[in-house]
């Protein structure tokens, strides 16, 4: 019996913590269906962005909205400086440049948000102050809740994007085939830019919620939101947005249970074997979309 | 340089400890060493390097000034952040060896790594 | 030399071979963000020959380079169907699962009374064999480059071999290397098991040069920072990868003078690098011009 509320714990916290690595996949995979490459600046103008706004909270003790802004801002900011400075001079073939060049910028922004605040750890305002909410014999922190929404939101939000306007369908079309799109006259460096900006909103929205929600900020943000935003991207298929979702809760749910029977060196363990073990095997779902 | 070409004395194994304050500079720290036993003629060089990113954050090499006392030697850092860093202390002169201390330095002085 | 120079150049040759590594898959058409794994092997396996059991170091580098090759060959083998990012990613789990291999590995033996061995994530101290031999940091330092140069000779007599045009052949167009009656799968898993033992090697001597090692020295950093050495200084040539890496620790060291900014001066210089030359400073095109003018 104790058993089974363990397995119902650790899911509802896994699920918490998938939301998050949702909405990091579902911004990597913005970036890899329109651009067909990786970007491996993407945690790191994430954690430009985090750093941002407890930059701002810690000079002006600015309100969470507030905050939330900037970080999303700071985040597009960084996200189109790594979109000019990597993606759009490489744009046929020299698809590993494009990856390495967006390393050296991951350097950079790191770099740049550790001079502006070299301190290890930064204190973040909390999201909710109170305690977690208890469901019965359970607990859901109120910040897992507001992730998990958010992560709905977001969902919601693209759905209606791309399939409602018309901005969504030359997305769209630029997926499916950027040649054909932009000879059907569609201006595909434009919606290469506004995507990445997109991309880079959500992953913002991700930054300034982890902050919010573990209340600090360390450098080790940036490598975190790129390494398991490629993990969850990969798991549910590559270029796949539904399946950015899915990644991203199932790798969620893998962690929290993991972590819970075998503890935290095992649980990362646990994810790597997997996303090895699907690559070996590959399923049906995983080969979505040719990868350069 | 030639001249240190000392042999090492083999088999006798040296350990060393290190205290540091920090000076309210970001983020240099006063250091002092420590080697048990306390051999005289050996010349200490202080390095460090941040384990998870060597590459990106080591120090220039500093050479540590003999203490008062025989085996006691000062040393000051001029680290890039607080944090965790591995100290490399290499010995040379009377003893040949490359001594690597871990410890954590925060704004009150540094801790050993545990 | 000063010590401090010493220890640049060594590191410099050290990173040389996981970068040739890198280098050597990138030639046959694959990304790896996993060689930093190799070096760890090797590292740890040679750390562990002379430390705990014994061996001389020539031995310990040669059981390194074979568990290298093995280990590479234990990751290459499910992957061989895999391009581009997906091998990429293969790659990278392969390597953070044996990063964390090393961090549950706890193996230790007494030696003169004392525990020696690798100790889980408080690493791996007193790998002490050039200490204990009186080596000399510039007799190390020439055993480096020495066997350094010996792999850039055996790297310059294959690209002008049958084996380095089919290794090329391999990285531009699989299925004419297929058609050619060539087993492309074993050959691949041979370049795999190759770039495997010279990261290996590297490894091996890195150990040595240090005396402790952990396994965070052999996390992701190491190995995009491989991949991109090998990037930056240019596929045309062995010498590129060892380029790129004197680009790296060489401008890092020089340019203390920047201090705070290097990082931020360095990354930037290498996205505009690539954007102007995709395929690094010594690409295929300014080898041949090169070659041309110098025959």
């Amino acid at each position: 019996m104790a058993l089974l509320a363990d397995l119902v714990q650790n899911t509802l916290d896994g699920i918490a913590l998938g939301s998050t690595y949702a909405l990091l996949a579902l911004g990597f995979t913005l970036i890899f269906g329109v651009l067909r490459r990786a970007n491996l600046a993407y945690g790191p103008a994430i954690m430009f962005g985090a750093y941002a706004a407890t930059w701002a909270s810690l000079n002006f003790q600015a309100g969470l909205l507030v905050l939330a802004v900037v970080a999303v801002s700071a985040t597009v900011f960084a996200g189109a400086y790594v979109e000019r400075l990597c993606f759009a001079p490489h744009r046929k073939g020299a698809a590993a440049a494009a990856m390495v060049a967006s390393f050296a910028l991951w350097m950079q922004l790191e770099e740049l948000a550790m001079l502006a605040m070299p301190r290890h750890l930064y204190p973040f305002p909390a999201l909710y102050e109170g305690g977690p909410l208890s469901l019965g014999p359970f607990s859901l922190r109120v910040e897992a809740l507001a992730m998990l929404l958010a992560a709905i939101a977001v969902c919601l939000f693209l759905w209606k994007l791309l399939y409602a306007t018309r901005f969504g369908i030359a997305v769209r079309a630029v997926i499916d085939d950027p040649r054909a799109a932009g000879l059907a006259g569609i201006d595909v460096p434009r919606i290469f830019m506004l995507v990445f900006a997109l991309a880079s909103a959500i992953g913002g929205i991700a930054g300034f919620l982890v902050a919010a929600s573990q209340e600090q900020v360390t450098p080790m943000l940036g490598m975190w939101s790129t390494l398991k935003g490629m993990l969850a991207m990969m798991l549910g298929g590559l270029g796949s947005l539904p399946g950015a979702v899915l990644g991203g809760l199932a790798l969620g749910l893998l962690e929290a249970h993991a972590h819970w029977f075998l503890g935290p060196q095992l649980r990362d363990f646990a994810a790597y074997l997997l996303l090895f073990a699907l690559l070996a095997l590959r399923p049906p779902w995983m080969n979505t979309r040719s990868a350069s | 340089m030639l001249s240190l070409l000392a042999f090492p004395a083999t088999g006798q194994r040296v350990s060393a400890e290190m205290n540091c304050t920090f000076t309210g500079t970001d983020f240099v720290y006063d250091c002092v060493i420590r080697l048990t036993p306390a051999t005289p003629g050996v010349q200490i060089s202080v390095g460090a390097d941040m384990p998870s990113m060597p590459m990106a954050h080591n120090i220039r090499p500093v050479k540590a000034k003999p203490g008062k006392r025989p085996g006691e030697y000062h040393a000051t850092l001029d680290l890039d952040m607080t944090g965790e860093w591995a100290v490399k202390l290499r010995l040379s002169g009377a003893l040949r060896d490359l001594l690597v201390l871990h410890y954590e330095f925060t704004e009150s002085g540094t801790a050993p790594r545990k | 030399m000063d010590e401090y120079a010493l220890g640049v150049l060594t590191n410099i040759g050290l990173f040389s071979f996981v970068a040739l590594s890198a280098y050597l898959l990138l030639l046959a058409g694959e990304l790896s963000f996993g060689q930093q794994a190799f070096f760890g092997v090797g590292a740890y396996g040679a750390g562990i020959a002379t430390a705990m059991l014994g061996l001389s170091l020539p031995l310990a580098i040669l059981i390194a380079m074979l568990l290298g090759a093995l280990a590479a060959a234990l990751v290459g083998l499910p992957t061989l169907r895999l391009r581009g990012l997906y091998f990429a990613m293969a790659t990278l789990a392969a390597a953070e699962m044996f990063r964390i291999l090393f961090e549950l590995l706890h193996w230790q033996v007494l030696v003169e009374g004392e525990p020696v061995g690798p100790d889980g994530t408080q690493g791996f101290r007193g790998i002490r064999w050039i200490f204990e031999r009186g080596v000399e940091a510039e007799g190390f330092l020439a055993m480096v480059w020495t066997l350094l140069a010996a792999v850039l000779l055996l790297f310059f007599l294959v690209e002008r071999s049958k084996l380095g045009a089919t290794i090329r052949a391999l990285g531009e167009d699989p299925a004419l290397v297929g058609a050619l009656g060539i087993d492309v799968d074993r050959f691949k898993l041979g370049i795999a098991a190759a770039a495997g033992a010279l990261a290996a090697l590297g490894g091996a001597l890195f150990a040595h040069h240090n005396t402790y090692i952990e396994p965070r020295n052999f996390d992701i950093m190491l190995g995009v920072h491989s991949l991109a050495y090998a990037l930056i200084g240019g596929l045309g040539t062995a010498l590129g990868p060892l380029l790129g890496v004197v680009f790296d620790l060489g401008f890092l060291e020089a340019s203390r003078v920047l201090q705070e900014y290097r990082m931020i001066v360095f990354g930037g210089l290498v996205a505009l690098l690539l954007a102007w030359r995709p395929r690094g400073m010594l690409d295929e095109r300014v080898v041949h011009w090169l070659k041309a003018r110098f025959s």
